[in-house]
């Protein structure tokens, strides 16, 4: 077994593992934490199945975006959603036999690389051209972009200019899976290619990224709008200023 | 008139080109050492303020959910930029929500997070120095927290819970606000905002009673400290105090009348305003909170309805619940607490109250959506009640009624430039510059329908913009109460505006009570 | 503390510009005060100042906008019984503008 290909399995197991640790610490956090306050964004659903639709409607559209600024909605959509075809093609590098549903996607989740790259290239140019955006942007941010962008083209290149041997690099994740290491192609794209992707999963907890799960805790989006047909109190709230001889009083 | 230029009005909104630090001279007055006490503060800026600073943003890191997911999810899109009228109006880069923002996530990723102790640069993090920390004074005290941003954010940031933690921290290291704290520690003693006494109180509705008699005939109470009313109506001090907000107060008390309510106003609870959640202050916001809950309990009330107030009625509406609740002891059958706007609404569309629109006629109006309500509360059971009954309101009062344009109001409305905390002479920069987006869309709906008044449920925005308006080129007279126009045009029964109607013109007044 | 002159004398204000000592009120430190602002008094101005000291001596607080008006309606006729008056008089605001001459503390709120 060449070092590449044992380096390569324990960087991804590596990877991998942080990022179910350092995703699961903080979804974690964000759930333990307590929203003290009713603070939904009006006009707010009154129901909790209203919630679903409206965070569905955020989460599905980039609604808020959408209504804030079309260039970005445009270019951030584009990117999610070709981003999310392309993941769900990817499965078919884990599973065997593929889920005909995942072959279906083939064809797509190709061409979707196209969009992606596209909507990554757009939102980092605003980076350059809207001076507000420049004012705000941080080394991190445009390395983020560099990254998905090096990911999006290194991919993209393998299905389209210079094949890989798909073939042994599926033999390798399914062994990774099963705990049976098996040989890596040594081609460079698909070390750059998968580096990056081992890079970024790395990165995901430590990041903005976070913004993925971030957005179903934020409680201006996920709360009900209920505060007068039923108390909402925080347990540390309760504890700092309902406490016994506090609560007599209350209760007169 | 200014010391500073005030924006000018052009043919329509735009978006100006980033500026650094141009505002950064803007810092209110510091709280003096006995508000600071008064309410549980370090007087004065304490030794270890870093570390004391640091601590605290990890104590509200554990208690509000908003804080840290906020600070770890912003990505920068941009979507922000150009969403607060304070940026609009002063071009000054930090006045950008995620600009505003990071001022504080800057210090949270140095100590908080992983990329941010080891790759400071790499992530834009920083120190807590004191130039971070004049830098939080300056900016913090140039956001209204009126969410706007929040609205336009994917991921619903909210720069208003940002700034509330903001402004806890530096309270709690003995840097507060002069204007805040003065004002919170009056209404927790004296039981208002101004510090009116109740003797002052109560000999300023004798005269309000006067005048009201005078005009109509009718012997129209005021009451306070009354026990046993069925109603207690808790409205912000301002409307006792200032124009046009006490047209306001005189227009609940003939609904009331009208109707044959028992009413009551507490001399305890005289104050619907809580500053407390200007400054972020769960505890302070708590102690106003719980005057409201008390007095309800002494007066013996069954319903608790508050008057025209911006921020109170969020805090009423969305937090009253929770800082003061249960209210198990009040009549289940009606909403704790009520707007006076769903009150009277109401009684309008049971056809109880007559009306005589023509008494305004010498109006056009807006109506300005004040961001507390608008983007933190309801009216009345559906989503987006809050917008539809004080235009209902105005529209069965007024013959004229012409919305602002659609990108300015409901959720997308632009804040007087006065809220937050911000409302205090030594701000008034901010609050003239702040005023632009809002100034520019009533400019529009001026040239284009003739509109003559604005209407406003908000005590600050009637404040706000009655010092305002002058600087562009508008009367400062503009500005009126909702209550002021239903005051107006309500005909009592038996009043002489009655007797007006029904002896001379018979006919058009059954017309008009239709 | 910053401090004003007064025929000689230095008195005490605050960052504002508001007496610190408010027991310390004479006309000559209201006349002064005006005159920091450019604001010379006359007449009508001192029936404001007059009314609001005599008005914060029983209740310890600025009387309300519609109290004042009313005041100076009874005492300088009813066509200047109205707040355009008072502005024209105190152009910054009569409330804060007269309370800072007659030396009472400035009213707080969303005033």
């Amino acid at each position: 077994m060449s070092f590449l290909s044992i380096f390569y399995a324990l960087l991804f197991y590596f990877a991998t593992g942080l990022l179910v640790v350092g995703l699961g610490y903080k979804i974690r956090q964000y759930a333990k934490t307590p929203a003290p306050l009713k603070i939904p964004t009006t006009p707010a659903p009154v129901t909790k199945g209203g919630v679903v639709i409206r965070m569905a409607k955020e989460v599905v559209f980039f609604y808020s975006l959408f209504r804030s600024n079309k260039w970005i909605w445009l270019f951030g959509w584009l990117f999610h959603i070709t981003l999310f075809v392309v993941l769900l093609r990817h499965l078919r590098y884990f599973t065997e036999p593929v889920w005909w549903w995942v072959d279906l996607l083939q064809p797509f989740g190709k061409y979707a690389a196209f969009g992606m790259i596209a909507g990554l290239a757009g939102l980092w140019a605003r980076r350059f051209l809207v001076d507000r955006v420049r004012y705000i942007s941080a080394p991190s941010d445009h390395l983020m972009l560099a990254l998905l962008l090096g990911i999006g083209i290194s991919g993209a290149s393998m299905t389209f200019v210079s094949h890989t041997d798909i073939v042994s690099v599926k033999v390798f994740f399914l062994g990774l899976m099963r705990f049976d290491l098996q040989p890596l192609p040594s081609d460079p794209l698909l070390l750059i290619h998968l580096g990056l992707v081992a890079a970024l999963m790395i990165i995901f907890p430590f990041s903005k990224l976070l913004h993925a799960p971030g957005v179903f805790f934020s409680p201006t989006r996920n709360q009900v709008d209920n505060p007068r047909e039923q108390r909402h109190v925080a347990a540390w709230a309760v504890a700092e200023f309902e406490s016994a001889g506090d609560q007599q009083k209350n209760n007169t | 008139m200014a010391d500073f230029e005030i924006p000018k009005i052009k043919n329509y909104l735009e978006i100006p080109a980033v500026q650094e630090d141009v505002m950064a001279h803007s810092s209110p007055f510091i709280a003096k050492p006995p508000h600071q006490a008064g309410l549980g503060f370090p007087e004065e800026l304490v030794d270890d303020w870093e570390n004391k600073a640091i601590e605290k943003m990890g104590d509200l890191l554990g208690k509000y959910r908003s804080f840290q997911v906020y600070l770890d999810s912003c990505v920068k899109c941009g979507a922000c930029t150009d969403k607060c009228h304070y940026f609009i109006g002063t071009t000054d880069a930090k006045n950008m929500p995620v600009a505003r923002q990071d001022l504080l996530r800057k210090v949270y990723r140095r100590y908080f997070t992983f990329a941010g102790k080891y790759f400071p640069k790499l992530v834009g993090a920083t120190d807590m120095t004191k130039e971070v920390l004049d830098e939080w004074y300056s900016y913090f005290h140039q956001c209204s927290q009126c969410r706007r941003c929040s609205v336009f954010c994917p991921y619903g940031i909210d720069t208003a819970e940002i700034s509330m933690a903001a402004r806890e921290i530096m309270d709690e290291v003995g840097l507060g606000q002069k204007y805040c704290n003065e004002i919170i520690l009056k209404a927790q003693t004296i039981g208002n905002n101004l510090g009116l006494p109740e003797r002052a109180l109560a000999d300023t509705l004798i005269d309000l009673e006067e005048e009201v008699e005078e005009d109509t005939g009718l012997p129209v109470k005021y009451p306070l400290d009354v026990k046993g009313a069925d109603i207690l109506l808790v409205t912000p001090s301002a409307d006792f105090f200032a124009e046009p907000h006490i047209d306001g107060l005189i227009g609940y008390g003939k609904v009331f009348h009208e109707v044959g309510a028992s009413w009551t106003m507490s001399s305890k609870a005289s104050e619907a305003a809580n500053f407390g959640m200007f400054i972020g202050s769960y505890a302070n916001m708590r102690k106003l909170a719980m005057r409201i809950r008390e007095a309800a309990i002494e007066l013996g009330v069954k319903r608790i309805v508050f008057g025209e107030c911006g921020h109170a009625w969020r805090v009423a509406y969305s937090f009253l619940n929770t800082l003061a609740g249960p209210f198990d002891f009040l009549d289940p059958n009606y909403p704790v607490p009520q707007h006076i706007c769903e009150f009277t609404h109401g009684y309008l569309e049971e056809g109880k109250l007559r009306i005589n629109k023509e008494e305004n006629d010498h109006m056009r109006l807006t109506f300005h959506d004040s961001c507390n309500v608008a983007r933190g509360s309801r009216m009345g059971p559906t989503p987006g009640g809050q917008f539809e009954i004080p235009r209902k309101i105005i529209k069965a009062v007024c013959n004229h009624y012409y919305d602002m344009a659609q990108d300015t109001i409901h959720d997308a409305t632009y804040c007087c430039g006065g809220g937050g905390g911000l409302l205090t002479d030594d701000l008034m920069e901010i609050r003239v510059k702040g005023a632009l987006p809002r100034m520019q869309a009533l400019k529009t709906v001026v040239d284009d329908h003739g509109v003559t008044n604005m209407a406003a449920i908000c005590a600050i925005c009637k404040s706000q913009f009655t010092k305002v308006l002058p600087y562009y080129d508008f009367s400062m007279d503009m500005i009126v109460s909702v209550h002021q126009l239903v005051s107006d045009a309500i005909v009592l029964t038996g009043s002489e505006q009655e007797k007006e109607l029904d002896g001379v013109e018979d006919d058009e007044a059954e017309a008009t009570a239709e | 503390m910053s401090t004003i002159d007064v025929n000689g004398t230095a008195v005490e204000v605050d960052e504002e510009g508001y007496l610190v000592d408010l027991g310390s009120w004479t006309p000559e430190i209201g006349t002064a005060l005006a005159k920091g602002d450019d604001c010379e008094l006359t007449d009508n101005h001192w029936e404001v100042i007059n009314f609001l000291r005599e008005y914060y001596e029983e209740y310890q607080i600025a009387p309300a906008v519609r109290v004042l008006t009313k005041a100076i309606g009874k005492k300088l006729g009813k066509d200047k019984g109205n707040s355009k008056y008072l502005y024209e008089l105190f152009p910054y605001g009569p409330a804060k503008q007269a309370c800072k001459y007659a030396g009472l503390p400035k009213p707080t709120g969303c005033v």
